[in-house]
């Protein structure tokens, strides 16, 4: 029975992210659009690019080697299985398999190595230049990102992702105060992480300012839907972090489809709004120059330290 | 006492008055270092609000009002302005740190106020509990940030923000720790509109390049430079 309902939940989890977080994707485009005077493409409009790409050719240059046709599997399957370490919709009875954050984050590192290294190896400029610039990021975001869920361990005192969703449910409203700190950091590792403005521009194809378009330059037909997808729902991924440890209202434990319902539009709504929210902050400012970079970094390592700091002491 | 999710929205106030003055730190656009700070004292002033609706002293209602009325409408406006005016958009400029080293010593200066608080607290805390633990601390290290702020931008509007952010970490310490009369705190208030107003004027001449501070010292000498050429051209 136990196991049942983990498997319930495992499909129930993959799917919803799966099929909604290129939702996500429009309604950011869809919120740009309007701040700049458009109307912007519809919210189907990413779930149209995908299936056409689905259906078309893929090729391969012929210097390529295999890493190029293995990418976009790995990157699939690699957030595949991450999909089920962040509970949406339906909190899962703690097991040792899922959950571990330390997983979670590696099998974002995994997807993001293969990505750099699918950029190297089309021999490609472009991809090139994409892959050092999208590696100098992560040289930087990942002390944070690593410092960021460290202090959420501390918060919740656990190192399963479930466990720490569960612990926010149960605490009062509004809960700790360094969750407040937590969550402007897991913010920005949402804006560096799914390439948003202040570092990359998602829109462009300029070779000054492309890092995770640069990478993805080379792939085509399925496989560049693959890596978009992907990349899609890893965005979710960490919007689901946010949106969970902040405001769990309406996660459940329960499997009956009533509560499934109710979890499941309290998270569109929710998700909806933190879309908005950062269509808005995109639309707010400019990207800025590479260099600069390390001064928003800084805002989140800062954060999550003082974090650490008020946890420990306090 | 505080209640418990009073005290812990009381808490997420203190700690985003802590985010403020690490963006304050970190930012280079004037526009939103200004922005940044009304919305530092907007935290303060609904921090006194949350504890004149816990307590009921009047005069924690009136500081809130006063916050509101000066340190989020009136003094920001005329910063924003004065920075208008003196056609000023980014700061750009630091002394000994960069931005990113002063976050990671102000990160050292919280650890150091901590350390150096938690003997002390038991004796000053007056409800013995770690709010005002937290307040305190707080309070302490974002006039430390302040002072960072002073001393590494060039800027005389930044500085400005950064003396008005020490002065929001002194107000934080004193609602937490000792309750200041109302009469002085009212007569710092005062002060703070009236040095806002002196440092902005003395920015004019600091912070405006010398050509156009000199063009608008002497509003006659382009017209002598004129008649000068002419007279040359005559002879």
């Amino acid at each position: 029975m136990n196991i049942l309902l983990l498997v319930v939940y495992g499909v129930l989890n993959v799917l919803f992210v799966l099929f909604v977080s290129p939702l996500f994707i429009s309604i950011i485009k869809k919120v740009k659009a309007h701040a700049q005077g458009r109307e912007g493409p519809s919210v189907l409009q990413t779930y149209r690019n995908l299936a056409k790409l689905l259906k078309k050719e893929t090729l391969y240059s012929q210097n390529s080697s295999w890493i190029m046709r293995a990418t976009p599997y790995v990157n699939m399957a690699a957030l595949l299985v991450a999909s089920l370490f962040v509970p949406m919709l339906v909190l899962p009875e703690p097991t040792n398999l899922l959950g571990n954050v330390i997983m979670f984050l590696y099998l974002l590192a995994l997807a993001k190595f293969f990505m750099a290294l699918a950029g190297l190896d089309a021999g490609s400029t472009f991809g090139g230049m994409g892959s050092s610039r999208e590696m100098a990021i992560s040289a930087l975001i990942e002390p944070i990102v690593i410092v960021v869920f460290a202090a959420l361990a501390f918060a919740y005192n656990t190192l399963d992702i479930p466990q720490m969703f569960s612990g926010a449910l149960a605490s009062s409203v509004l809960i700790d105060p360094v969750i407040a700190l937590i969550a402007i950091s897991i913010f920005i590792i949402i804006i560096v992480e799914s390439a948003r403005v202040p570092v990359d521009n998602p829109e462009t194809h300029l070779e000054l300012t492309m890092v995770h378009e640069a990478m993805i330059l080379e792939q085509s037909g399925k496989n560049l839907a693959m890596m978009e997808l992907s990349s899609a729902m890893k965005q979710m991924l960490l919007m689901g972090v946010l949106i969970n440890i902040l405001v769990p209202w309406g996660l459940t434990a329960d499997f009956s489809p009533a509560s499934v319902l109710i979890s499941l539009g309290a998270f569109l709504l929710k998700a909806v709004i933190l879309a908005v929210i950062i269509g808005l902050f995109e639309s707010s400012c400019a990207k800025s120059r590479f260099f600069r970079l390390p001064g928003l970094f800084a805002i989140a390592l800062f954060l999550s330290i003082v974090t650490l700091i008020i946890e420990v002491f306090a | 006492m505080i209640v418990a999710p009073m005290q812990s929205f009381a808490e997420i106030l203190i700690v985003l008055i802590l985010a403020t003055a690490a963006i304050i730190i970190m930012k280079r656009d004037m526009g939103s270092l200004i922005k940044t700070y009304a919305a530092q004292s907007f935290l303060v002033a609904v921090l006194a609000l949350l504890f004149f609706v816990e307590t009921g002293g009047l005069s924690l209602l009136a500081l809130a009002i006063i916050f509101l009325v000066s340190k989020v409408l009136i003094i920001p406006r005329f910063m924003g302005r004065v920075q208008k005016k003196l056609n000023i958009k980014r700061d750009v400029q630091f002394h000994f740190l960069s931005p990113i080293t002063a976050l990671i010593a102000s990160v050292f200066i919280i650890l150091f106020v901590y350390l150096s608080f938690a003997p002390l607290i038991a004796e000053l805390n007056r409800f013995n509990s770690s709010l005002f633990f937290l307040g305190a601390t707080v309070g302490i290290s974002t006039v430390f940030m302040g002072m960072i702020v002073i001393f590494t931008r060039k800027q005389t509007l930044t500085n400005i923000v950064g003396y008005l952010t020490m002065e929001n970490g002194v107000v934080l310490f004193s609602l937490f720790l000792t309750e200041l009369p109302l009469l002085i705190e009212f007569l710092i208030i005062i002060d703070l509109i009236m040095l806002t107003l002196i440092a902005t004027i003395l920015a004019f001449g600091i912070d405006s390049t010398i050509e156009e501070f000199h063009a608008r010292l002497n509003p006659f000498t382009s017209l002598n430079k004129e008649t000068e050429r002419k007279d040359e051209e005559e002879d």
